[in-house]
């Protein structure tokens, strides 16, 4: 038996009309709408959202009808999803459907601050942006979350072949003695984007 | 928790694999590289300095710092390294393939010597000094020939010959490759000399294991389905399983085999590569490592594992037996370099990406830098990754996704 509930989920007006719009393109079948997170990593969020038939439905899943047809959703999805917004995007290269989600709001999506992100931010202040500005790197705090550290390189450091390294071999050491509730650092640099890296892989 | 010495260069494809592989484990890494980090004050024991050139010196470093940070094993993550993590090994008494091994292994005509004296087949060989007369080595050479310098890998100065004349042109050619700078500075002793063979006519394949104990655990065999005649050998498509029929693929196992015992290669990986021609294996060389640049990444095992991380457990002496390679076929595009100049952009990367079948690409080459096609380069523009049911349909993949990218290169 599925759980109907109260709407755990919001659709705005232009995301309904769009859902309406496709269950009315396919009205042979009874059909429902299922969102699934397919990815919950707040670096790359990522949803599925798909038209079933009733018969596609668990027992297990959280489906509610506020929207004016029927949402359904298994209990993972369901409590990340817990006061998401469904939207509906037009643009130039690609229209669909925008999940905003409190729970998973992207990484750099939220202001810096709070004692642990100071003192990170001190860290890297103090010890490790003088030492790899003697490459012409840089280290950007991006976030704190859930005491993992989101760290962006920049400069010689975004693309250097030695990146990692510098990660993982001072970076993360330094930040851990100086913050030691810190349970992770993650680069969410896009070194591919590097244009002047310190040092470029050979043979 | 036990602490492994990582072994690369400054400029390796390696280092993310590896660094990831440690961590998988849970062991303590300390990442010894020519290159000296800069928060190495920040991070003690996390980084050391050691050079390739010097390898007795290097060798005492280690020692010195094993006294303060014991090690559990040594792994060099590229062939450069692997004199000295044999040597290092051999002092502190860690597992790893001795170091004549290594010495024999990446000497090319060490390597020829050692397994002609042991009755192995092989192709006729000597070797000769770039300040000899190329013209009177020519008239001593049968041809076809290849001329390779011993001091480098990866196909680099490597060049076919089928007269006299193209014999002096790749000698000259090859003498201004060793005269560069950073080449010369690698390998002291040997990069004046170039070995020169028989041509060896056949599909190339390679042969990726891990030796334990003098036992070898064949990993993977991988086909390189273009026809590699010279005369440059630039390495292209890797593809596995291969596609050469099992009686084929033992008989090149058990080559590998033999010719690892005879070098004396008996703990670690080793990466060979060989020419079949009908039903005869030729090797043409057998490293003390494993595949080179990012080609590892199309290596998955299950339970799941990736190669370094099975170099890792053989190395610290854990259990690494049991793991296979994952189902299907899988293959890498070493991108080539087109032409010489400065890289302006490389296009058509998410229309590559969309044919099935293809899982990752890679450009590790940034926009703005000069790039150098081989003999001379040292770099690959990227990677291209693919996976898909069979070996024909990954070779396809790939093909059809290089086809969709365009490489603007505009002159020096």
């Amino acid at each position: 038996m599925s759980n109907t509930t109260k709407a755990p989920v919001e659709f705005t007006d232009i995301a309904k009309e769009k859902v309406l719009g496709f269950l009315e393109s396919d009205s042979d079948t009874r059909l429902a709408v299922r969102i699934h997170v397919a990815s919950p990593s707040p670096l790359d969020p990522r949803y599925d959202i798909t038209l079933i038939e009733h018969h596609e439905k668990s027992e297990e899943d959280v489906v509610f009808d506020d929207p004016g047809f029927e949402v359904v959703m298994n209990p993972e999805s369901a409590k990340i999803l817990d006061g998401a917004r469904v939207d509906w995007i037009e643009a130039l290269q690609e229209s669909g459907f925008k999940v905003e989600n409190p729970n998973l709001a992207p990484i750099g999506s939220k202001p810096l601050e709070g004692r642990l992100a100071d003192r990170v931010q001190q860290a890297i202040d103090q010890y490790v942006n003088p030492g790899v500005a003697q490459h012409g790197g840089h280290v950007t705090l991006v976030e704190v979350r859930d005491n993992i550290v989101y760290l962006q390189m920049g400069g010689g450091c975004q693309g250097c072949g030695m990146a990692s390294v510098t990660l993982s071999q001072g970076i993360d050491k330094i930040l851990r003695e100086q913050v030691p509730e810190i349970t992770g650092i993650q680069d969410v640099t896009n070194h591919s984007a590097g244009d002047n890296p310190y040092i470029t892989p050979e043979k | 928790m036990p602490r492994v010495l990582l072994l690369f260069a400054r400029t390796s494809y390696r280092a993310d694999a590896f660094l990831l592989a440690a961590r998988r484990l849970g062991v303590d890494v300390t990442a010894g590289s020519n290159h000296r980090q800069v928060l190495a004050d920040l991070a003690p024991g996390s980084t050391l300095s050691v050079g390739v050139k010097d390898v007795d010196r290097s060798t005492a470093t280690i020692v010195r710092f094993a006294s303060d940070y014991p090690l559990a094993a040594i792994v060099a993550a590229e062939d450069d390294f692997t004199p000295l993590a044999a040597a290092a090994s051999e002092a502190l008494g860690l597992t790893h393939h001795p170091r004549e091994a290594v010495r024999y292994a990446r000497d090319k005509a060490l390597m020829r010597k050692r397994l002609s004296a042991a009755g192995v087949s092989s192709p006729w060989f000597h070797v000769a000094s770039l300040h000899d007369d190329p013209v009177g080595v020519a008239s001593e050479t049968v041809f076809p020939c290849v001329l390779k310098p011993l001091s480098l890998s990866a196909s680099r100065g490597v060049i076919r010959a089928d007269a006299p004349d193209e014999f002096v042109r790749a000698w000259y050619r090859i003498r201004g490759i060793l005269e560069e700078i950073d080449v010369a500075g690698r390998s002291e002793g040997v990069a004046a000399e170039i070995l020169i063979e028989a041509y060896l006519p056949g599909r190339e394949v390679v042969v990726e294991g891990i030796v334990a104990g003098g036992e070898l655990l064949t990993l993977a065999i991988l086909d390189k389905p273009d026809p590699m005649e010279g005369p440059l050998f630039e390495e292209t498509i890797l593809v596995t399983p291969s596609r050469l029929p099992d009686g084929v693929q033992d008989d090149i196992v058990s080559f590998v085999r033999r010719c690892a015992a005879h070098l004396g290669l008996s703990d670690g990986p080793i990466h060979a590569e060989l020419r079949v021609d009908a039903d005869q294996v030729s090797l043409l060389e057998i490293g003390p490592r494993s595949i080179g640049g990012r080609c590892s990444a199309i290596l998955r095992f299950d339970p799941e594992a990736a190669l370094e991380e099975l170099i890792l457990r053989h190395a610290l002496g854990m259990p690494f037996h049991g793991f296979v390679r994952e189902g299907g076929a899988a293959g890498v595009m070493m991108l080539p370099i087109p032409r010489g100049g400065v890289l302006r952009q490389v296009g058509g990367l998410e229309a590559a990406l969309e044919v099935p079948g293809i899982e990752g690409l890679e450009i590790t080459i940034t926009p703005g830098q000069t790039v150098v096609p081989l003999p001379e380069g040292n770099r690959y523009l990227g990677f291209l990754f693919a996976r898909a049911e069979t070996p024909d349909q990954v070779e396809t993949a790939l093909r059809v996704a290089h086809a969709r990218m365009e490489v603007e290169v505009e002159p020096a």
